[in-house]
């Protein structure tokens, strides 16, 4: 830490405060800005309009995914459980709509319904019955994968037509569904800035005992917390349906690692009580531009998992910087 | 309405079976400072626990002004104008000055959202009121300790309590810093608040509190008014017995030299530091927090890499060191300021507390040797008086004089030349320090030099052979205990920081 301070040896309490906060923030945006450069002049593809779309739209895939994690782990808490929920709720939506376009209402009713309800389960075990998070979720992780793969194993039911066009639709040049992550993605930075919730999760995640005592709803925040977690995977299995078009159970393996992933680059810590909106978009951008543009260099798939790893080592090795 | 603000009747809690509070009665009139004292395990905070509603009392009525009131939650004994600063600072650390101020009850618009620019300008009001200058925005985690103290007490302001408990306030503060909270705390009660100040520091005590209420062994001894009481009346209603040695003293001739330190200077505050330890004696540290005397003792164990200066240990095995390992090898010990965090593992039995640093002594071909585990457990006990259940008890669950001897025991047993004790006493209470004070007394017949940092004026001067003063960094005097005063020491550090300021 103090050779950072003597770094910006000319610079303000307040200006130095910023930087050791925001730098490695800058960072990673500052590398996304490197990835692109890098594919500009490597693929002829990369930067199209066709792949920008296809990155946007994938960022939003996991973004808003990553979103609802990153405001459990604010408050030192962890939902391992959001990738086995976007498989079933890709099973259940496409069950109940079974391409019907008078059934959407329904499917979208009752996934939403799905992730309250399991949201509701993780924060009454997590509140009442004072289990970690880690262990909650990871049993749930185990038990939504096993209904899911006692539902079916291979593809069922299907998605209504105008429902499958969602997914190619779009408002000018942009997807709608990046239209909807950044819609979420403004309205969670205000929740953070503008709300009390939003005030009480980092309070939470600062220091727990310190936020009962200060008469913050400790219980009523979480519970809150853990349904917009479980509600955004519930979504994300809802634009999954849109983009298969029908029920597949292998979407959502290891999305909770991705979802996490990008959280931590972003500079969120697992500890809780720190962390920025900005900060889970750039990590989102990071880990979409990163395989995409692996892919678009024709980087073995498998090499990509290591790649991404040397990015968590190397962005947590940032944060440290800021020091505590 | 009673003359009373708050009458706690007949209060009695047990906890498994252990009686923490016997029929306790603790009545306070308004616009007046309580002291309220006793060792460790007197059952203060559990009394003030009920007072917040962390506890239900097994029997008893708590009457707040006027009313009786029931089992009530954190957030209700809040409303109700009683506010409690823990000693274990409440703040969170990656929230802003404001948003710990307001933490719970922030002002809102109608909607719901938070109305930020009111947010920052009632929390810059109250610092106002308290007479602090400080950026609502910045986060708590760049405070110093003593701004976070102010914060807090802003913080029970906002909700606007007629009754504060402050449970010690000062364990973190020194010089300025308390005359600071003191004037804070007149103010207070000019505007009819009343305090409940929780301390260890009878000096303290006798300074602020109008009342003293003193609590042993869960039961009330006495609540007196402060000018029928001396010092050592208080002292003995407390532990129970005449204490007329405070300070041991002993007999000896200034020993070897031991250990130079030539102008250090670390990557902190401190600078140019030199100093001359010789065996047998103990060198006080004095100062303000803040001063370096932490950096001072960070640096001579090597925990803090040397920018320049060098630092010598005289006829020992080693007299170079770059980090603590090595240190203690060298027979440097170090035991730290905050126990919890740096000195003790709160969660792990006494017994690898005591032998960590020493567990390839005990051991055959990695294999640890209980037999002789037990025998150097059992010798610390029975040395050090540490009350415990088994060794096999979590530290947690000691009482604080008892960690810090844990933490001490530990160290013993590496056989140490120097040992190096920064705030040796913090949060323990009468009877312990004594015993702590007697055991560096022994440290010293056996030969081992101390260094050690105290905010306790009367400790430094009356346990210390002589007296370095620190401010800004630097050793700016040293002191002999027979010319030592606390006026003295005050002035010594209080000049040279303005000279610093000046440079």
């Amino acid at each position: 830490m103090n050779a950072s301070l003597r770094l910006f040896g000319g610079l303000s309490a307040s200006q130095r405060l910023f930087l050791r906060r925001y730098g490695p923030i800058f960072a990673v945006y500052g590398f996304i800005v490197v990835l692109f450069i890098i594919g500009a002049t490597q693929s002829e593809r990369f930067l199209t309009v066709r792949n920008l779309t296809n990155v946007a739209r994938q960022s939003a895939f996991l973004g808003i995914i990553a979103l609802g994690q990153m405001l459990v782990i604010l408050t030192a808490g962890i939902d391992l459980s959001v990738g086995s929920l976007v498989k079933l709720s890709i099973l259940v939506s496409a069950i109940v709509m079974d391409g019907q376009t008078e059934n959407q209402g329904a499917a979208i009713v009752a996934t939403l319904g799905l992730g309250l309800l399991v949201g509701l389960i993780h924060a009454f075990l997590v509140n009442e019955v004072k289990i970690a998070p880690f262990i909650v979720t990871l049993a749930s992780l185990g038990i939504l994968r096993g209904i899911s793969l006692s539902i079916s194993t291979s593809p069922v039911g299907s998605a209504s037509k105008p429902f499958i066009m969602f997914y190619v639709q779009k408002i000018g040049p942009i997807p709608v569904i990046a239209v909807m992550f950044f819609a979420l993605l403004a309205l969670t930075a205000l929740l953070l800035r503008y709300t009390a919730f939003g005030k009480y999760l980092y309070a939470i995640g600062g220091n727990i005992e310190v936020a009962h005592l200060s008469g913050v709803p400790v219980k009523l925040t979480r519970y809150g917390v853990y349904v917009i977690c479980s509600v955004s995977a519930a979504i994300t299995g809802l634009l999954w349906l849109s983009r298969m078009g029908v029920g597949d159970p292998a979407i959502g393996d290891g999305l909770e690692l991705q979802a996490i992933t990008a959280v931590i680059i972003g500079g969120t810590s697992l500890f809780g009580g720190r962390g920025t909106v900005i900060g889970t978009l750039g990590g989102v951008l990071l880990l979409g531009v990163t395989a995409n543009l692996l892919v678009m260099l024709g980087v073995n798939q498998f090499v990509q998992g290591l790649i991404q790893g040397i990015i968590i080592v190397a962005a947590v090795a940032l944060y440290k910087q800021e020091g505590d | 309405m009673s003359e009373f603000i708050l009458e706690m009747r007949n209060i009695s809690k047990s906890f498994a079976g252990v009686q923490a509070l016997k029929d306790v009665t603790f009545r306070c009139r308004p616009g007046r400072v309580y002291g309220l004292v006793g060792e460790n395990g007197a059952g203060k905070s559990t009394l003030m626990k009920i007072l917040a509603g962390a506890y239900r009392a097994d029997a008893g009525e708590i009457i707040y002004k006027g009313e009786k009131r029931d089992q009530a939650s954190a957030g209700e004994v809040i409303d109700s104008g009683i506010s409690i600063i823990y000693q274990e600072l409440a703040l969170v650390r990656q929230m802003s000055v404001a948003e710990n101020i307001f933490l719970g009850r922030e002002p809102r618009y109608a909607l719901g959202l938070l109305n930020l620019s009111e947010l920052h300008r009632r929390a810059a009001a109250l610092l106002k009121r308290l007479g602090i200058r400080l950026d609502t925005s910045l986060p708590v985690s760049e405070l110093t300790v003593a701004q976070r103290q102010l914060v807090e007490i802003a913080k029970a302001l906002s909700q606007n309590a007629d009754l504060i408990v402050m449970d010690e306030p000062s364990a973190i503060l020194a010089g300025s810093e308390l005359e600071q909270l003191f004037g804070i705390i007149e103010s207070l009660v000019d505007e009819g608040v009343t305090i409940i100040y929780i301390s260890h520091r009878l000096e303290e005590v006798f300074r602020i509190a109008s009342e003293v209420t003193v609590l042993k062994d869960g039961e009330l001894v006495d609540t007196r008014p402060i000018d029928q009481l001396d010092r050592p009346t208080l002292v003995e209603m407390m532990v129970g017995r005449p204490l007329n040695e405070i300070f041991p003293q002993t007999e000896h001739e200034q020993g070897e030299l031991v250990l130079v330190a030539e102008k250090i200077s670390t990557d902190t505050i401190l600078e140019e530091a030199s100093l001359e330890l010789y065996a047998g004696e103990i060198l006080g540290v004095a100062g303000m927090v803040g001063s370096g005397r932490t950096e001072l003792a960070r640096a001579l164990f090597g925990a803090d890499p040397l920018t320049s200066g060098k630092i010598a240990l005289v006829g020992g095995k080693s007299a170079r060191w770059g980090n603590p390992a090595q240190a203690i090898d060298s027979g440097l010990v170090l035991v730290p300021e905050d126990r919890k965090t740096h000195g003790l593992f709160t969660s792990l039995p006494v017994r690898i507390n005591v032998t960590l640093p020493i567990l390839s002594r005990i051991s055959r071909f990695g294999v640890l040797k209980f037999q002789a585990e037990d025998e150097i457990v059992e010798g610390a006990r029975a040395r050090l008086s540490i009350v415990m259940a088994s060794p096999d008890q979590e530290a947690q669950y000691l009482s604080g004089g008892n960690q810090q001897k844990v933490v001490l025991a530990k160290w013993l047993e590496t056989n140490p030349a120097v040992v190096i004790l920064d705030e040796p006493t913090r949060g323990v209470d009468v009877g312990a320090k004594f015993e702590i004070y007697r055991l560096m007394r022994q440290l010293n017949d056996r030969g081992i030099a101390i260094v050690m940092i105290s905010s306790e004026l009367p400790e430094i001067i009356g346990m210390s052979d002589r007296i370095l003063v620190m401010n800004h960094g630097r050793i700016v005097g040293e002191v002999a205990q027979e010319d030592a005063t606390e006026a003295g020491i005050i002035e010594l550090a209080t000049m040279a920081a303005a000279g610093a300021n000046r440079a």
